[in-house]
């Protein structure tokens, strides 16, 4: 377990930290007034940990993922994820960066209505130099994966919420980024399906030794995680080990 | 190849929407190009060329030009009296004649206008004809020769033939060797002739034009005093106008002043000008109209077009804004969302315009010989080849222009915004 309390960088990881956040302040102005979202908040996560991010709404937890993730930029401080300082990237550099490096899973799964499994879950290959084959390999992988390998040329409508997450999962994956991010992965599922999209996360991390980090409500869902962090009005409050490893 | 599917498959997810833009965008080029088939006509016509210089003279003071025929051959060789005068390279008279043919029921498709020749000239001199090549020119090549041996002969354009035949023909040449007669109208009343069709004019400018002998044309004035007695009204200025051709404007210059100070030419005194200047005074009364055309009607249409096209793309942007942020989150750069929404609307102006152009092109010189649009002394226009990329230059840049704000503002999406939800 890992907590690095405000202003106090972590010493005692598990392994190298892949994601380290410095001090970090995020606050956004509406008229003159001051809206402070994240207080001096400092975090490592080291490399294959499921980490699980939980708070009450408007603690800080989704902007927390966002700057990780590189969607957003701290008003001050500094996000490092491997040896990259992502606070400091242009816009462009961090599209750039995101597609080798994040793999983004969404609550409401939000895939492209007009493309198939198939196409959505290539999607993020496009832009990397891949030939056709090297594609179509890389897509098979992550679908069957997921357990998607029959599905894949339905498009999301004919899939059910459970189906379109698991494609959402694969997209996540299919690049084989550095780290996976995840909002609420679960909150628009039924238990059934929630519980086979955790499995599959705790796969992922096992199997993979992918690093992820879940953004959640559910203490059901945290409790899959290696550790778990409390955000209260943008601090750190308390770290739970959670039940994952 | 993946990205142009993308921009496919985004214009086909709403059809009702993509079908009416482009439905919108289809007949406002129509209207588009059909302006610009006439202005571009016009254009040409009153655009001074710098070589092959045509000059055109015709009566100074009197709409309708009316010359004596007297007129014809010193003009013919530029009004040169004195060594060192500037002689045409090559000329041509005309004179109009306009007859029906069908005395009892004289309409808008009866009427035969033509022109009185010398047949040789129509091959050097009429604009248009004197740059056919191939088998072009070697038909009309023969057909001038049998007007030239057969006095009564008569070249036909295309609408003729297809009034005489009373049929949508696509081969009006059934047309060559019938006999016709026609009866003179308004000032050539009294001028009744029968012709033999020796030939059609390629189609194109002349669809609406006949050509005959002016021999043959002269002579039925002596015909007429012969029969009535009578001098006919127009039998002293039955020569309407002289085209003259120089190889530059300096030459041009001198032969305007050579023939403007003839002293042979003082009553009806006559002027030399440009044919470009010569059809732009003839256009003059329709100023206005050609000038609404271009600057109000064409505009205004393209200006719709722009709005229809962005309002289309403003509204599918502004539902797949969660769509450009997922895409930005899975690391599509601004620029590619940016060309993502304008290739959707350059997909759908251009392709509209491509099948506007292409529409109209068929329809307007295929099915209907050409667009009814009485102007001056133009009958019909044709929609020139160039209209086929017209279409989808116009559509396409109407769509650009018009997607451009909704492209910035999709290019600008922040993705932590739209998914803002504070936890």
């Amino acid at each position: 377990m890992t907590l690095v309390q405000p202003g106090e960088p972590s010493t005692a990881t598990r392994s190298t930290p892949i994601v380290r956040v410095r001090h970090v302040h995020k606050y956004f102005r509406r008229g003159s007034e001051q809206i402070d979202v994240l207080h001096d908040l400092s975090v490592d996560v080291p490399s294959g940990e499921f980490l699980a991010l939980m708070g009450p709404s408007g603690s800080g937890k989704t902007t927390l993922l966002n700057l990780v993730a590189g969607l957003d930029t701290p008003s001050e401080g500094e996000v490092w994820v491997g040896d990259q300082l992502v606070s400091a990237m242009s816009e462009s550099q961090l599209a750039r960066w995101r597609t080798r490096h994040i793999g983004f899973i969404f609550q409401f799964y939000h895939l492209l209505p007009v493309l198939s499994a198939y196409e959505n879950v290539e999607l993020p290959l496009l832009l990397l130099p891949l030939s056709a084959s090297e594609r179509r390999r890389q897509v098979n992988t992550a679908l069957e994966l997921v357990g998607l390998g029959h599905r894949m040329r339905h498009r999301p409508g004919q899939l059910s919420g459970g189906q379109q997450q698991r494609v959402g999962i694969a997209r996540a994956i299919v690049t084989d980024p550095t780290l996976i991010v995840a909002d609420e992965p679960t909150g628009d599922l039924d238990a059934r399906s929630a519980e086979e999209i955790l499995d599959l996360l705790g796969e992922l991390r096992r199997v993979l030794h992918k690093t992820i980090i879940l953004v959640t409500h559910d203490p059901r869902a945290a409790s899959r995680a290696d550790r778990i962090l409390h955000l209260e009005k943008g601090q750190l409050v308390v770290a739970n080990g959670g039940g994952g490893s | 190849m993946k990205f142009a599917m993308l921009i496919l498959r985004n214009v086909i997810r709403n059809p009702m929407r993509s079908i009416l833009s482009v439905l919108v965008t289809v007949v406002l080029v129509f209207v588009v190009i059909v302006v610009w088939s006439v202005l571009s006509l016009l254009d040409y016509l009153t655009t001074e060329k710098s070589q092959n210089f045509r000059g055109l003279v015709t009566e100074r003071w009197s709409i309708p030009s009316r010359l004596p025929f007297s007129y014809a051959d010193p003009l013919s060789r530029g009004a040169a009296r004195r060594p060192g005068d500037v002689m045409p390279t090559d000329s041509m008279t005309w004179q109009f004649y306009v007859s029906t043919l069908d005395k009892e029921k004289i309409t808008r498709e009866s009427l035969l206008f033509c022109v009185a020749v010398e047949p040789a000239k129509i091959l050097t001199m009429m604009d248009g004809l004197d740059l056919l090549e191939g088998n072009d020119l070697a038909e009309l090549t023969r057909y001038v020769k049998v007007l030239e041996e057969k006095r009564q002969g008569i070249i036909l354009g295309r609408n003729h033939a297809v009034n005489l035949l009373q049929k949508s023909l696509f081969e009006p040449k059934e047309i060559i060797g019938k006999r016709i007669n026609v009866t003179g109208l308004a000032t050539f009343k009294g001028i009744d002739l029968e012709f033999e069709v020796v030939g059609l004019f390629p189609p194109g400018r002349y669809d609406t034009l006949a050509a005959i002998n002016r021999e043959y044309y002269n002579n039925a004035f002596d015909a007429y005093q012969r029969n009535t007695g009578r001098t006919h009204p127009l039998a002293g200025a039955n020569l309407n106008l002289v085209w003259l051709k120089v190889p530059d404007t300096n030459s041009f210059t001198r032969l305007a002043e050579q023939i403007e100070n003839a002293p042979d030419f003082a009553n009806p005194a006559v002027k030399c000008e440009t044919a470009a200047s010569g059809y732009a005074s003839f256009l003059g009364g329709f100023k206005d109209l050609i000038w609404g055309m271009r600057w109000l009607l064409a505009p205004a249409c393209l200006f719709t077009i722009l709005l229809v096209i962005a309002n289309a793309i403003s509204i599918s942007v502004r539902e797949r804004r969660q769509e450009m942020a997922v895409m930005k989150v899975l690391g599509f750069r601004p620029w590619q969302i940016l060309a993502l929404v304008l290739g959707e609307s350059l997909l759908l102006g251009a392709g509209a315009g491509m099948l506007s152009s292409g529409g109209t092109y068929l329809v307007i010189n295929v099915l209907m010989g050409g667009l009814k649009f009485p102007i001056a002394f133009f009958d019909r226009f044709m929609v020139p080849e160039a209209a086929l990329w017209w279409g989808p230059s116009v559509g396409g840049l109407a769509a650009l222009l018009g997607s451009l704000l909704p492209a910035w503002s999709a290019r600008n999406v922040k993705a932590a915004e739209v998914f803002a939800k504070i936890t």
